[in-house]
Parts: structure tokens; sequence; C-alpha cells
């Protein structure tokens, strides 16, 4: 392990929801191409770190950040960067499914109508590489412009999936993208999040150790908005380090 | 793909978002509008009060009313006791009717059944107050003069009868959705024990709903202590108390129509306007009372419901000013005054209620469970009726008088001969000036304000205050903005009665209307949805224009109409700002027009002769046709995406 090549490095990242301190000196290196996936109880912060990556705690009340996020080297929360910009880098998928009240085909060509895109033949083939990508292709290629919300919950999952593909990001992150979901659709989710590190880095918030153990090259453990221990997930979930990862994992407490 | 080769950083980020800040200054300058309409209002009337004629507690307490004798008094307190008396009657009247209705339409009625009333009875709150006052003063007038073989049938009676139909169904609609919102497994508890339904919406189902249906009866309250029209048509207007004060034959003024019918003639600066003044600030600290314990009864409602599920996004604006306003008025004699005679009224109302159960306690205990329920059940299916009675009697009425009027001479004539021949049109045209001018200038400045406070605003201080604000104007009574349109454009800006003034007046009316609905609307939106577009890296416009308006269009829009609707319904605030009894159109915004809300009034109380009713009859019709037309188009748009829409 010479020189590993790093896409997003935390540094001393500190947050406060009003008074409440959620994220405490948090440091952290992530590389590419790999399934990073962030473990904890519940509240311990590890879906506040995650929407820190692809600042989406901008938009709730009451946030405040301290420290840096750096994406290839550059600090995201810097005072001349684009949130808007971020995001089309970063892409998300969140805890519930949450397609927009549109087609299918509409769901997915949202994000690079909102860049511009107005070419149908290129958003044809964006929707269908997506979809296909995301393993929702053959359920859905029917019936593209029935209603989203027509969907079962884990093909609308899969159908957020493809959205944030649809707009090429580089990481794509996952707020406990299961935890709404079925075992068999969660199955196809975790299917899918080893197909796509093939060309993403995927960071995964999970409650299920389970799935963090199954899907991930490294495991982060946090525990009231400290990060606690972080390395292969191999070693993490085989002899970790700190004690309290083992009595998390052991499922002593938590 | 050439839009991935972005970078991050940005140096010119101002210029790329020129068009995200020009929108998001435009939503601002709607927000600041709002508020400085809200808050000019306020000021202007507390303003034009001082001075008073005479000092603050003989103006509150004094006994007579003569503004324009010799030696002028200004006595306020027959007006005040007028007010809540004829308060008082409407609700002894409207409140058990409008709570049966609620309890049927909820918990009795099948599926079907609701589908048709609940409409209905919402459709009842948009009839315009001059075609309840129309009625009022020829029907029910005419029945309480014969009837009882009183002198005049303009009394309290009529007026509380009247009042107490038009409150039924601004009641019965929200203490129905109060008892719709008790959690069904509440329900399913009781049924599984064995209880029956009758046991169950009386023990289970009405004392969870409780509070809501408090508030209804706020609501109610306030409807009907703000009312000007009907009342102004039918009560008779002698600024007296009733001797002895149960006698409900006597003729009684509230604040409402003294303003009504004073403001028009007041010199300006007089000690009589002043007094003027002095009244509609204590209508409005009433009001403000009524409808801030309504909201603060709702919104303990809401908190509640809320902390059932995990959410901590809750307001506590109510709360707060509930404080503040405890704090003003806490020690002045007024809110004694106001409180000692709901609390004597109240508590007549709540004595008998006590004692009708006690009986039907004792009464209970004799026969079975089962009789019980049949009688209760009866009861209320009577209430329903009885509501529908009325309803039916009020608009076959109005349709059956007005069709003999309506012919294609009558809507496309102007009127000659002072009304008594010819038609409504221009009476029609000034309506539709007025309600057209009115929406256009209050949806941009509601939406644009609800947008900003929405979707760009965190919740601190500033919504907190527009939002406060809104609530309160909203529970307003027109003839206040009626009052502030009079002070500020006809005189202070020295405008005199022109169109523009009465379109500017009726917006105000509205804004705080379209404020909230939109609000409601954009709401209703899951914020899932917005996080789902930014995530994929739209702007905030973006995200607001393409997934966030689209499914809170059809809310707007129903607010929307609600307030033209309301805007073409009303008298009050137009009456002396705006209108003529003219025959011809306005060429410009600085004429004077008709409409026809005044066209009835005019007809009805001004012109003898009885070509001058029948004239009447058939204006109320059309005005009714218009305005529930407007509330028809409103509610199947809100039935049909509130189907349409789920989460």
């Amino acid at each position: 392990m010479s020189k590993e090549k790093i896409i997003i490095k935390t540094k001393n990242l500190n947050l406060w929801y009003d008074d409440n301190h959620a994220l405490i000196d948090v440091n952290l290196n992530m590389q590419p191409n790999k399934v990073t996936a962030l473990i904890g109880p519940s509240g311990c912060g590890k879906s506040t770190l995650i929407r820190c990556f692809n600042r989406m705690n901008d938009v709730i009340t009451g946030c405040k950040i301290k420290g840096q996020v750096e994406y290839h080297g550059e600090n995201i929360y810097g005072p001349k960067v684009d949130a808007v910009e971020i995001r089309k880098k970063i892409g998300m998928v969140f805890q519930k499914p949450n397609p927009f009240p549109k087609s299918i085909y509409e769901n997915i060509a949202y994000g690079p109508r909102v860049q511009g895109m107005n070419n149908k033949k290129k958003l044809d083939k964006i929707v269908e590489k997506s979809l296909k990508d995301a393993a929702l292709w053959e359920e859905v290629k029917d019936r593209l412009n029935d209603s989203a919300m027509g969907l079962s919950g884990g093909q609308q999952q899969r159908l957020c999936i493809a959205r944030s593909l649809a707009i090429e990001p580089e990481i794509i992150l996952m707020d406990e993208p299961c935890s709404s979901l079925d075992p068999i659709a969660t199955a196809k989710i975790e299917d899918l999040i080893n197909e796509l590190k093939k060309n993403y880095t995927v960071i995964i918030v999970t409650h299920n150790m389970q799935q963090a153990a199954r899907v991930s090259d490294y495991t982060a453990y946090m525990y009231l908005g400290k990060m606690i221990e972080y390395g292969k997930t191999k070693q993490i979930f085989e002899k970790p380090k700190e004690d309290l990862t083992e009595k998390y994992i052991t499922g002593r407490f938590g | 793909m050439v839009y991935k080769k972005r970078k991050i950083l940005d140096f010119n980020l101002s210029k790329k978002y020129f068009k995200e800040n020009l929108i998001r200054s435009l939503l601002i300058i709607s927000a600041v509008v709002g508020i400085i309409v809200i808050f000019s209002i306020l000021f202007f009337l507390v303003r034009e009060s001082y001075p008073l004629p005479t000092d603050l507690s003989s103006f509150l307490s004094g006994l007579e009313w003569k503004p324009t004798s010799v030696n002028p008094r200004f006595g306020a307190f027959p007006l005040i006791v007028g007010t809540l008396l004829v308060t008082l009657g409407a609700m002894l009247f409207a409140v058990p009717l409008s709570i049966g209705s609620a309890i049927f339409i909820s918990e009795i009625a099948t599926p079907k059944i609701r589908r048709i009333i609940k409409p209905i009875i919402e459709l009842l709150a948009g009839i315009p107050s001059v075609v309840y006052g129309f009625f009022g003063l020829i029907i029910l007038v005419d029945w309480i003069h014969d009837g009882f073989g009183v002198p005049t049938g303009e009394t309290w009676l009529a007026g509380s009868i009247i009042l107490g139909i038009m409150a039924i169904p601004t009641i019965t609609s929200v203490a129905e959705d109060a008892i719709n919102a008790v959690p069904r497994h509440y329900k399913e508890g009781s049924l599984a024990m064995g209880a029956t339904k009758w046991q169950t919406i009386s023990k289970v189902v009405f004392p969870s709903a409780i509070s809501g249906i408090t508030a209804a009866i706020i609501l109610g309250i306030g409807r009907a202590v703000g009312e000007t029209m009907a009342v102004m048509m039918i009560c008779g207007n002698s600024p007296i108390i009733p001797e002895p004060f149960w006698d409900v034959f006597s003729p009684i003024r509230t604040l409402t129509s003294t303003l009504g019918i004073e403001i028009g003639e007041v010199p300006f600066g007089s000690g009589h306007y002043h007094a003027l003044f002095g009244v509609a600030v204590l209508l409005l600290i009433i009001t403000l009372i009524v409808n801030i314990s309504a909201v603060y009864i709702l919104g303990k409602i809401k908190e509640k419901q809320m902390a059932l599920g995990k959410s901590k996004k809750k307001s506590r604006i109510s709360q707060d000013l509930l404080e503040k306003i405890k704090k003003y008025f806490k020690n002045t004699i007024l809110l004694f005054l106001l409180i000692s005679f709901y609390f004597v009224g109240g508590l007549i109302f709540v004595g008998s209620i006590v004692l009708i159960g006690i009986f039907l306690y004792y009464v209970s205990k004799k026969i079975s469970q089962s009789s019980i329920q049949r009688i209760s059940f009866s009861i209320i299916t009577f209430s329903i009726i009885i509501v529908f009675c009325i309803l039916g009697l009020l608009l076959g009425y109005i349709i059956l008088n007005g069709m003999g009027a309506i012919d294609w001479e009558f809507l496309t004539m102007p009127h000659t001969n002072l009304g008594r021949q010819g038609g409504v049109v221009t009476a029609l045209l000034g309506t539709l000036y007025l309600a057209a001018g009115a929406i256009a200038i209050a949806l941009p400045i509601g939406v644009g304000a609800a947008i900003y406070l929405v979707e760009y605003t965190k919740e601190g201080k500033f919504t907190k205050i527009i939002r406060t604000a809104a609530d309160l104007l909203n529970g307003t009574p027109s003839i206040v903005f009626g009052l502030f349109g009079f002070a500020f454009l006809t005189l202070f800006l020295g405008w005199g009665r022109v169109l523009l003034a009465g379109q500017i007046t009726l917006a105000f009316m509205i804004i705080p209307t379209i404020l909230r609905t939109s609000e409601e609307a954009l709401k209703s939106v899951p914020q899932s949805i917005r996080e789902g577009s930014l995530a994929v890296g739209a702007t905030r416009w973006q995200t607001i224009r393409r997934v966030v308006l689209p499914p809170a269009s059809p809310g707007i829009i129903t607010g929307a109409i609600l307030g033209i609707g309301r805007a073409a319904g009303e008298t009050a605030p137009i009456m002396f700002i705006a209108v003529t009894f003219t025959a011809f159109e306005p060429s410009s915004l600085w004429e004077p027009v008709n409409a026809l809300s005044y066209h009835i009034l005019v007809l009805a109380t001004e012109i003898p002769g009885p070509e001058a009713k029948v004239s009447a009859g058939g204006a109320a019709l059309v005005l009714l046709m218009l305005v529930i037309g407007l509330y028809i188009i409103a509610i199947a748009i809100r039935n049909y995406y509130t189907k349409k829409m789920k989460w």
C-alpha cells in the first residue's frame, strides 16, 4: 500500500444541527471504484456524514459545518464552489424511494434535462442505458410512459438509482437504500451495487451489518458522531481494533 | 458527454446564477409586499382611531351611541353587547346542528352519501352574505313579524337565525375534519371490545376530536362576529341594549353594521370618524382573540399529530403570539369584558348541555344500548335533515324567485328606472372587473410570498411573522378591509370612489387566503422529492418549477378560485370605495363601477316598490350562480387531484 488514490477526504469535519453536535472531528479517506459502508447505531451521524458529501445538508435548517470535505483535492465547502455542480458529480439515492410524480421516462430524463440536454435521441439512449445499468430495463421497457408512482417499492428504488446514473456521476451515495424494501428487492439492489462499483465509487449507509459485510470493500464504524474505526471490511468484521466496534458488530449493543 | 466536463469550481458563480438570483429577489419582493400590506392595515386602523372623541373607558362602557346628535355620544357598549348577543344566538342555533351534521357525515353516512353531502356543505360556505341578507330581509323578517305578532321582524332573532345558517357550513366542515382525523385504530379498538357504534362515537371518537370541534365553533363565532351585510340588512340597527337583555324581538346593532351604515357619511377627521375607527379596532381585537384561540387550538392538535410521527418541524407561532397578546391585554378591562360575556353565554350553553346529558344519562340507564344508538342516530340524522331543509328553502327561494326575473334582457342590458327595469349587465361586469383585478394583484403576491416562505427561507422569526399575520388577517372581518381602503385609498390618497381602489382592497382581503392555501399546497409536496431533484444537480428554481409546482398547482389554483369567489361575493369592503349604483360601465380604473352585491343591497334596502325586489331577486340568483360556479370548479379540481396524488 504505497500511495493510495483518494477521491473523498474529510478533514476535521464537524457539524451541528442547531446546538446538537452531530459530527465530531471526522477524518476519512475514500478510494475510487470501491464500495465503502458506513455503519453504526441509529443517530450516530452516518446519514449526516453521507449528506455532507454532496452538500445535501445545505437544505436543512440550522445546520452548521466546520472543517473540510475534499473531492479530488478540492474543498467542496470552499467559497467559490457551486453545490449544484457537486451534485452532478456525486449522485444520491435516498432511504425511501422518492420518484417524481412523473412518467418513468421523465424521471430518468429529468437530470439530463435540467442540465440543458434536449436532444430526444440522446435522451432516449441515456434513459435506456441508465435503466439497463440499474437492472430495471426489462421490467419497464414497455411502459416507460406510465407513472413511476405505480412501480413497486423495489422497482422505485432501482428507478431512483437509474435516475442518479443518468447524469453520469463519479460517486453514488446511498443512504440506507434497502431500509424500506423486502429481502428479494434488497438482494437485487445488492447485486446492483456489486455491478456499479466497476464504474462508480459507492458510499452506502446501512443498518444491516450482513449487508455491509456482503457489499462493501471498506467499512467505517461511527458512534455518537465520531468515527470510531475505518478499514477494510474484512478486517473490521474479523478483527476490529476498537472495543466499541467489536461490541457493535457482535451485537452486544446498538 | 459535454456536460460532464465541468469543474466544480466556478469563478463566475454570480453571473451563472443571474436568473436564479433574479427569481429569488422577485419572490423576496412579493413576500415583503405581503408583509407591508398586512402591517399597513393594522397600522392605519390604529392610527386613524386616534384621537378618540371620548376617553377610552367611556368609549368602551358608554351606553349611548349618538355620533351625529348636537351633543354627540360615543358609547360603544351597546354595539359590543349587540355583537355578542347576536353571535350567541347564532351559536345556540348553529352549534348543535353543525355538530350533528359533522357526526352524521363522518360516522354514519355511507361513503356514497358522504361524497355528495360534503361538497354541498362546503359549497354553502361560498354563498355571498348579501344573498343571505336578501333572503332574511324578504322572507325571514316577514315570518317573524307575522308569526310572533311583533311590530317589526328586523330583530335580534332574525340576525341570529341568518348568522347561524351562515356559520353552519364553517363549523360543520372544520368539525368534520376533526372527527375524521381521529385515527382509525381508536375506533377499531373500541368496536373490538364489543362497544356499539354509538358508544364508540360518544365515548371514543367525540372526546378525541373535542379540541378540533372547539376550534370549529370558535371559527364559527369568528365568522358571525365579523359578518356585516346580512346583519345590517335584518337586525333593525338600533344601538340599544335589549330590555330585558333576553328579548330576542328587540332590534339590535352590531359593531360591523355600525361601520357599514355610518362610514359612508362621516366627515374626514371628525370625532365621529375617529370613533368609527375605534369601533373597527375593537372589532379587530375581538376577532383577533377569537381567531387566535382557534389557530392556537388547531395548532395544538397538529403538534400532537406530528408528535405521533417523528417530525420536529412544528410551528409554535400561535403559542408565542398568544403569550404576547396575553401580556398586552391581560390587565385591560377590555378582555375582562369580553371574556365575562362569553363566560355567561358559555355557562348557559354548557349548563344546558350538561342538563341534557344528565337527563339522557338517567334515561339511558333504563333502556338498552341498541335503543340508545337508535335514538341518538335519529337525532343526528334529524339535525342534518334540518340543515338541508333550511338550506334547501334558502336556495329554493333564491332560485325560484330569481328565475322569474332572469331573461336575456336582464343579463345583457343595463338597469333603468332605478333598477326597477332593465338588467344587471353593468353590475355583472363590475363584479367581474373587481374580482379579476383583485386576483391579478393578489395571486402574484400571495403565491410568490408562499414560494419564498416554503422554498427559500429556513423557519425563523421572519416566516413566523408573515404566517402569524396572514393567519390573523384571514379571519379579519371584510368590513375592516373596507375601512382600511376607505381611509387609505379613498381619503388619504384622495382617489375617491374608483374601481382600482376596490380591486386593491379586495386583493388585500384575499392575499392571506391565497398565501396560506399556496403554502399548504407547496408543503404537501414531500421534501424527499425536492432532495431527489437537487441530488441530480438541479438548481433550486429548476426544482421548484419542474417538480414542486406541478403537483402543488391544483392546490394553488383551488385557493385562487376560492379567492375569486370570495372577492366576487363581497359587499362590505367595496361599499364606500369603489361602487355606486351606476348604469354605466367604467372606461378606466379611475371610475366607479356597479357590482352585483351592491346592486342587490341597494335594490333590497333603498329602492321602494315591488319591481325593485323582483330585480334584486334576479341579481341575487346571478351572483349566487357566479360564486357557486367558481366554488364548484374549485372543489372539483381539489377532489380530482387528491384522488390522483398519492405519495
